[in-house]
């Protein structure tokens, strides 16, 4: 059996945590039906992100629950850290079918007989099916791999070292939005003017590539994690 | 023959002191090797680094010949017995089942056999076990995982007399059936001695004494009983440590002694000990045995 695969197993030994993931679905939709879904607009899609959030804290948990065991078991770091990105991709996929379904059914029945909007994230998730999967694949993955990043800051330097993990992202931010919008530059007008002329698509290519990055620094930031 | 373990001017240096400092040792395989030395003398580091969990800052490691950080060809060969050992939220049993999947000479039948030994149920959660049943857990997952190089780190603690003795008699049992390279860190010295094929004992993160342990004994005697009688005996001899109450006197002196100076102990009525495994570790950890080559005890096992 390949380790990436024995890993994954083994982060599934005890399958609960993933299990309960969709039962976060029905809170929040209540919780959105009941607020934001009877206001103007009916748009409740906002309590969704707690979907993504509970998700990205799984990833974040493989790392401080699962990886001193399985060093144990003689597991290497970058074998442990690409078969639970791997689970994750999977967890991904498959949850993302899930929401695209749900998003089908909603536009199905006019938001559940509410006209609410819940699984159809304007913009985002408002459009076909396959569309909708791929781009809530692509978010849950990458929030997935952020959360392990964070998870391993932690693991080797503690809370100090995730502030500053914390800090070091937001000057990152700030800095570009920044350098973005100085005019003498004209980097906003060349981009366009605005995000706008960036389709749901594009926006998940933008995602996916950040994921990438975000693969690619906890991947680096493993490698001599000690537990 | 190549050793399964080999380790060259080893340092471990931590931001305020150093756990290891400029450590070198080779450990044949098949052989069970004690790793002795007080609290903080640097053992749990030593094998963190050796089972690829800690990193060194200066120096070579070699186990079953490579180094073992970050490379499967060694870890999967290599199973780690932890005191502090972190486990997810699972039950005994699926942690035995995710062992299995990754120790390729498993063996779940002794798995099984051990914890009805030690009398932990599979369905139990890891986090209910007590702390006794918990190293339990540990050293069956350690010995049914029939690694080539098995590292026990404090395995025991919170386990009874029983079960420790349980533990010995299985680790020897399953050791002349499948041997390998066993290296084990201990407190209960004494209780354990008799596994020990050598000893390493380190202390302040040197290594202060490396020697077979059939060299050891005998290699000092305590020779306790009348002061006159003892400094007699004593007389021209390397000594570690020496004691004086009122008349009586009890010196421990380095080196065989031979079947005349046994008689004449006996007729002056001196008491004469062997030094035990513990004992030797206590003066070694002292700084009485210098780690030189003319001492002949600590090059016993390079040649052998």
């Amino acid at each position: 059996m390949n380790t990436w695969v024995k890993v994954a197993r083994y982060d599934l030994v005890r399958p609960a945590n993933y299990l309960v993931l969709p039962w976060v679905l029905p809170f929040c939709f209540a919780v959105g039906a009941v607020t934001a879904g009877r206001s103007p607009g009916h748009d409740a899609a906002g309590f969704l992100s707690s979907f993504f959030v509970y998700f990205g804290v799984l990833g974040m948990q493989t790392i401080g629950r699962s990886l001193p065991f399985a060093l144990t078991l003689g597991c290497s770091r970058g074998s442990f850290y690409r078969g639970t990105a791997l689970l994750g991709m999977a967890l991904a996929l498959v949850l993302g079918l899930m929401l695209a379904a749900l998003q089908a059914l909603e536009r199905a029945t006019d938001g559940w007989g509410l006209s609410m909007r819940f699984f159809r994230v304007p913009y985002l998730l408002s459009g076909s099916w396959y569309a909708a999967w791929l781009t809530a694949t692509v978010i849950l993955f990458a929030v997935f791999v952020y959360g392990m990043w964070y998870g391993i800051v932690y693991s080797r330097w503690g809370l100090l070292g995730t502030l500053a993990f914390v800090a070091a992202q937001t000057l990152v931010v700030v800095a570009a939005v920044v350098a973005v919008s100085f005019e003498h530059w004209h980097l906003w007008s060349a981009a366009g003017g605005s995000f706008a002329g960036l389709t749901a698509l594009g926006l998940t290519g933008v995602i996916a590539a950040l994921a990438v990055v975000l693969l690619a620094g906890g991947h680096v930031t493993i490698r001599r994690a000690t537990v | 023959m190549t050793p399964a373990i080999s380790v060259t001017g080893l340092t471990r240096r931590y931001r305020d002191h150093t756990a290891l400092d400029d450590v070198s040792l080779a450990i044949g395989s098949g052989t069970i090797t004690g790793l002795l030395g007080r609290n903080g003398a640097g053992k749990t580091t030593l094998l963190r680094i050796l089972a690829g969990h800690e990193f060194p800052s200066s120096g070579s490691v070699r186990v079953l010949g490579g180094p073992p950080a970050e490379n499967e060809e060694v870890l999967r060969r290599l199973a780690f017995v932890r005191e502090d050992q972190i486990y997810p939220e699972i039950k005994v049993g699926q942690a035995l089942r995710a062992a299995s999947w990754f120790y390729p000479n498993w063996d779940g039948t002794l798995a099984s056999l051990l914890l009805e030994d030690f009398g932990v149920r599979t369905d139990k959660a890891v986090k209910k076990l007590s702390r006794g049943q918990r190293s339990a857990l540990g050293i069956t997952i350690g010995l049914a995982a029939r690694a080539e190089v098995t590292l026990f780190d404090e395995p025991y603690a919170g386990l009874d007399a029983v079960a420790r003795q349980l533990f010995y008699d299985r680790l020897l049992a399953d050791f002349a059936q499948f041997p390998r390279t066993v290296l084990f860190s201990t407190h209960l010295i004494d209780e354990a001695a008799a596994l020990f094929e050598s000893v390493i004992v380190i202390d302040k993160g040197r290594v202060v004494l490396d020697a077979a342990a059939d060299a050891l004994r005998g290699v000092a005697t305590r020779i306790s009983g009348p002061c006159l009688a003892v400094d007699a005996l004593a007389q021209g001899r390397e000594v570690w440590e020496r004691r004086k109450l009122g008349s009586q006197a009890s010196v421990v002196v380095v080196g065989p002694l031979s079947a005349d100076e046994r008689e004449r102990a006996r007729s002056a009525g001196v008491d004469l000990t062997p030094l035990s495994l513990q004992q030797i570790m206590v003066q070694a950890a002292a700084g009485a045995i210098a780690p030189t080559p003319e001492t002949s005890v600590m090059t016993e096992r390079t040649r052998a």
